[in-house]
């Protein structure tokens, strides 16, 4: 069963006629079970310990800040009027958009049939699952007395005799947040469940044994399992797709369906799903370039696969800033004064600044993915996607703030100023989000083990059987 | 294998190293007839459904049923709660606004579809089930990894374990084993249940403490977790605070304020009644109306004194409402009813007989922009009586209309109507007239008596009192508007003629 590689080591080169390998130097099933196992099996290094500690130690402070924050209220932050969505929502966007990219890898290059997803889908909808764990926490504290977050549920209340607001944006995003975490949760760990079930039968150790062993639910691989596993698997990418593109939709209404200058315009929910998708694979890219060097898996998450993620970069990327010049080119052709003051205030106001950070980090920068050079040298994407990362927070800043800033009266005119206690979250919010990704790389298989294999089962039949026959 | 003989047989199952031997022996075993198979692999092998003849599952309908509840239980949950149990109307929109309830509706469709393809995945799947007879030999760990096994099951009609052995070993499979029950303990360890009550016990604690702090009832104090709002903030008198940079939390007027009363009031400017005189006929009154102004405190009079519109003079003036209006009223009454009855005080009170404020163009301008825009809707443009109001009333409720006086009557001529009685009459109103004591300033309605007086002399002058210099051109004016008049009364003559045919 060897398993010869058509292009070499470097699987980006398209011949036509072939399939360009996605799992590299493998020779059977085996190793790829190895692999992975050997990430969660063999004794953390350095590196992660040092990680962890850093990461949790910022998660220890983001919930002193937190405690803070509700002991003392909510202006400990920089938030003043007018700017009463400050960092908190600017956050709370960032994170949702970044928690795109995972489900979107998952459901929707499923549907597509792209099976390069394979080897990264499973930390992808990890993150995205942490990143929406991130941002959840943003607005359940920004709420004011966060102790009664609990009311914008539905629930009989014999207090209050009365039921949420379904007619507001806020509630909307209410229920599209939970529920795109509440599937993307299930999704992850459905996928996780045969890969659990394979720790479980690696596992020595009894109580570790036992713990898999009740996570994996009993799975033994039977046909019958796995042909509705399947059908369950296609049924919730196809329902997860349509949840990706209406969650920021439904989180770009909290400002389009407002009538603040610069919010209220029908671009935002494309706008906005756009920049989640390519927020949210930069952050894929950030964190799994480091991590398939430090975690050995290099011939499983490859050069091609960095490759084409850099290219749905380079795609939203462009989206993004069509968006950008098409928001001006409506504040110039609608004629309206108050929007076209929102728009030269926003580039040449007193957030200038912000602004062409923006700009620069999330227009100008993923241009350069038209490289091939870039696209496939790690650390080269690694500091675009840095870049992307901050420029896709400054653009959030940019919204949030440079609206709010401007009132309509200028005597209520403010500048945003944010108090360490901003600094801190946002930092900690880092902590939280590591903390739990760098949890998930020890104990849970950190690569889709099952689907690599049938994508190298493929590739073995394709070897026997030649190419062209199917 | 013999020594497994006592212990009751499951199945068979062999070991299969690569996808394409496991499908061969599956496409085998099912053209021998074996019906209760089952085979198990790392990953889902594409084509073992049709090998093993492996029934399409119902997954799908259970998906779409619970996608289709969760549409209708989002719609009606909405329409219930902020239509029905609690209707109220946001932003003008219809009780039942059903584009504002679609994305809450759409994301319930898809969070119970995929609790529907979630649970219904592992319902049909007979899933979780820690205990398999499978799973007791260790060689089957390897399904998780890279081994392929073929099973048949021992309740198939055709088993027989003999056959069935014979038939793995014709697939080519080096590893044949008979799927026996598990021996193992059944019990589950003890420090499981430990720790299960233990969070169980735990977890009930803090319902069970809140539970009984809402149901019973106490003395103390309530407790408070969060303070919420009980407790204000709010600084006392004379206390020092860090907010303000003299350190005072008791704030300073802002500059140019005026308390209530303080203010300094000519008051027969402000009534328009000689004040003086007034001492003397009626003290008491004079006394009152004083007062009135000096101190507006509602209690006086047990009414609320209207809003005020201008900072000087409203609230003052609409309690000379009370005071003059109420008995102008009663008098009024008196009169129509008892001509021989004491004079009203409207009589007896002594006016200011001359406008306080000095007479100028810019005065009588002043006052021409607000009659036309108080008073020339009923009384006309040029006092006449007839402004919109008037024609409109005359219109729909000619019998019990009362037409606005005629301004350029000889009974409000200055000397019998004096200006402090006509300022009266603007600012409290006069039988069915209103007061407009609370839109106009003082000054605007002294400008007002002012454009009145000229209003009066303009309709009654004859060519005479017009500077010789206008005269000719008046003249010239005159007899063109006469001729127009005259034309179009013809055409509405010759107009009304032809017409009766159509009526
Ligand atoms: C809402 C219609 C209306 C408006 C506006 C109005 N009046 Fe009158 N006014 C009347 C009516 C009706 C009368 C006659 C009341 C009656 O005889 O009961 C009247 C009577 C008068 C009289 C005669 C009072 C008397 O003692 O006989 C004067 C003077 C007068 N109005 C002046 C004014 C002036 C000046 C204004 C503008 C500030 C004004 N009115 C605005 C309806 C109006």
């Amino acid at each position: 069963m060897s398993l010869a590689i058509p292009n070499g080591l470097d699987n980006t080169v398209e011949r036509p006629g072939e399939r360009a390998p996605l799992v590299l130097g493998e020779t059977d099933y085996h190793e790829i079970t190895e692999t992975v196992c050997q990430v969660a099996e063999r004794k953390p290094s350095t590196s992660w310990v040092i990680g962890f500690l850093v990461s949790f130690a910022l998660l220890q402070w983001l919930g002193i800040c937190i405690l803070y924050l509700i002991y003392t209220g909510v202006g400990v932050w920089g938030n003043r009027s007018p700017i009463f969505w400050g960092w908190p929502i600017v956050n709370f966007v960032f994170w949702v958009g970044i928690g795109h990219a995972g489900t979107l890898i998952s459901a929707i290059l499923f549907l597509f049939r792209q099976e390069w997803r394979t080897s990264i889908n499973r930390a992808a909808e990890a993150m995205t699952i942490f990143a929406v764990a991130c941002a959840g926490t943003f607005p359940g504290i920004h709420v004011g007395r966060a102790w009664l977050a609990f009311w914008l549920a539905p629930y009989p209340s014999l207090n209050l005799w009365m039921w949420p607001q379904f007619r507001s944006p806020l509630l909307w995003d209410v229920f599209a947040v939970s529920t795109y975490g509440t599937v993307s949760l299930l999704f992850w760990y459905m996928g996780m469940v045969p890969d659990l079930a394979t720790f479980r039968d690696r596992s020595k150790n009894k109580w570790r044994r036992m713990a898999y062993g009740i996570l994996s639910l009993g799975w033994s691989g039977s046909s019958r399992h796995w042909m509705r596993y399947e059908k369950a698997y296609a049924l919730l990418a196809a329902l997860a797709a349509p949840l990706v593109l209406s969650v920021n939709t439904i989180v770009s209404f909290d400002f389009a369906v407002s009538q603040v200058p610069g919010w209220h315009t029908t671009i935002f929910p494309p706008y906005f799903v756009a920049g989640a998708i390519f927020s949210g694979f930069a952050m894929v890219l950030t964190l799994m370039i480091p991590s398939r060097k430090m975690l050995g898996l290099e011939k499983l998450i490859t050069i091609r696969h960095l490759d084409n993620m850099c290219k749905i970069i380079l795609a939203t990327g462009s989206m993004v800033g069509l968006a950008y010049g098409t928001e001006f080119f409506i504040a110039w052709y609608g004629q309206v004064q108050e929007e076209k003051f929102a728009f030269i205030n926003r580039a040449f106001g007193p957030y200038w600044w912000a602004y062409w950070t923006m700009v620069t980090c999330n227009v100008i920068s993923p241009q350069l993915f038209w490289v091939k050079k870039f696209r496939t040298t790690p650390w080269i994407i690694f500091i675009i996607t840095i870049f992307v990362n901050i420029g896709m927070w400054f653009e959030r800043f940019v919204i949030v703030v440079t609206s709010l800033s401007r009132d309509y009266v200028p005597s209520a005119w403010a500048y945003f100023s944010p108090t360490w206690v901003d600094w801190s979250m946002l930092i900690g919010s880092f902590g939280l989000f590591m903390t739990l990704f760098l949890l998930f790389c020890r104990l849970m298989p950190v690569i889709n083990m099952a689907e690599t294999k049938s994508t190298l089962a493929k590739q073995i039949h394709l070897e026997e059987h030649g190419y062209g026959n199917h | 294998m013999s020594e497994n003989n006592e212990k009751k047989v499951h199945g068979i199952v062999a070991e299969y190293t690569s996808v394409d031997s496991l499908l061969n022996a599956c496409r085998r075993v099912r053209d021998a007839g074996y019906k209760k198979t089952d085979a198990f692999a790392p990953f889902a092998v594409h084509g073992i459904e049709k090998a093993l003849g492996i029934k399409p599952t119902v997954l799908p309908w259970i998906v779409f049923g619970c996608g289709a509840v969760g549409a209708i239980v989002g719609l009606t949950m909405q329409i219930w709660m902020n239509s029905i149990d609690y209707p109220y109307i946001i932003s003008g929109k219809p009780m039942i606004s059903l584009p504002a309830f679609i994305p809450v509706a759409y994301e319930l469709t898809i969070l119970f579809a995929a609790f529907g393809a979630f649970f219904g995945m592992w319902a049909l799947n007979g899933l979780p089930r820690f205990s398999n007879p499978i799973f007791t030999d260790p060689r089957f760990d390897r399904v998780t990894d890279d081994r392929f096994f073929l099973y048949i099951d021992a309740k198939d009609e055709q088993f027989d374990e003999a056959g069935v052995r014979q038939l793995f070993g014709d697939t080519g499979t080096e590893y044949i084993q008979t799927v026996v029950d598990d021996d193992s303990s059944s019990k589950v360890p003890k420090g499981f249940f430990i720790a299960w009550a233990a969070v169980i016990g735990l977890s009930v604690i803090p319902v069970l403490v809140v539970l009984k702090m809402r149901l019973t009832k106490s003395s103390l104090p309530r407790f408070h977790v969060f303070f919420d709002m009980d407790f204000s903030p709010a600084k006392d008198a004379q206390q020092t605070t860090t907010l303000f940079a003299d350190g005072r939390a008791m704030r300073p007027d802002v500059a140019g304020t005026v308390a209530r009363g303080d203010m300094l009031i000519d008051m027969d400017y402000m009534t328009g009644i000689d004040m003086e005189a007034l001492t003397q006929v009626d003290a008491r009154r004079a006394e009152r109306l004083v007062r009135s102004f000096a101190d507006p405190s509602p209690q006086q009079e047990g009414e609320q004194p209207p809003v005020a519109d201008t900072e000087e003079t409203s609230a003052p003036a609409e309690k000379t409402a009370e005071e003059t209006g109420v008995q102008e009223e009663a008098t009024g009454e008196t009169e129509s009813a008892a001509p021989a009855a004491a004079p009203s005080v409207m009589d007896t009170t002594p006016w200011l007989t001359q406008n306080p404020l000095p007479l100028n163009k810019q005065l009588l301008e002043r006052g021409q922009t607000y009659f036309g825009i108080y008073c020339s809707v009923c009384h006309g443009l040029n006092g006449g009586g007839n402004g919109l109001v008037n024609r409109r009333a005359q219109k729909i409720l000619a019998t019990n209309w009362i037409p606005p006086s005629k301004l350029n009557q000889p009974t409000l001529a200055q000397d019998v109507y004096p200006d402090g009685k006509l300022f009266n009459t603007i600012s409290n109103g006069i039988r069915k007239m209103p007061g407009y004591a609370a839109q106009i300033t003082t000054r605007d309605r002294w400008a007002i008596v002012a454009y009145v007086r000229a209003l009066q002399q303009s309709q009654n002058a004859s060519i005479n009192e017009v500077p010789a210099a206008e005269r000719e051109a008046i003249l010239k004016q005159q007899a063109e508007v006469k001729k127009q008049l005259e034309e179009q009364a013809a055409a509405e003559a010759a107009q009304a003629n032809a017409e009766p045919g159509d009526n």
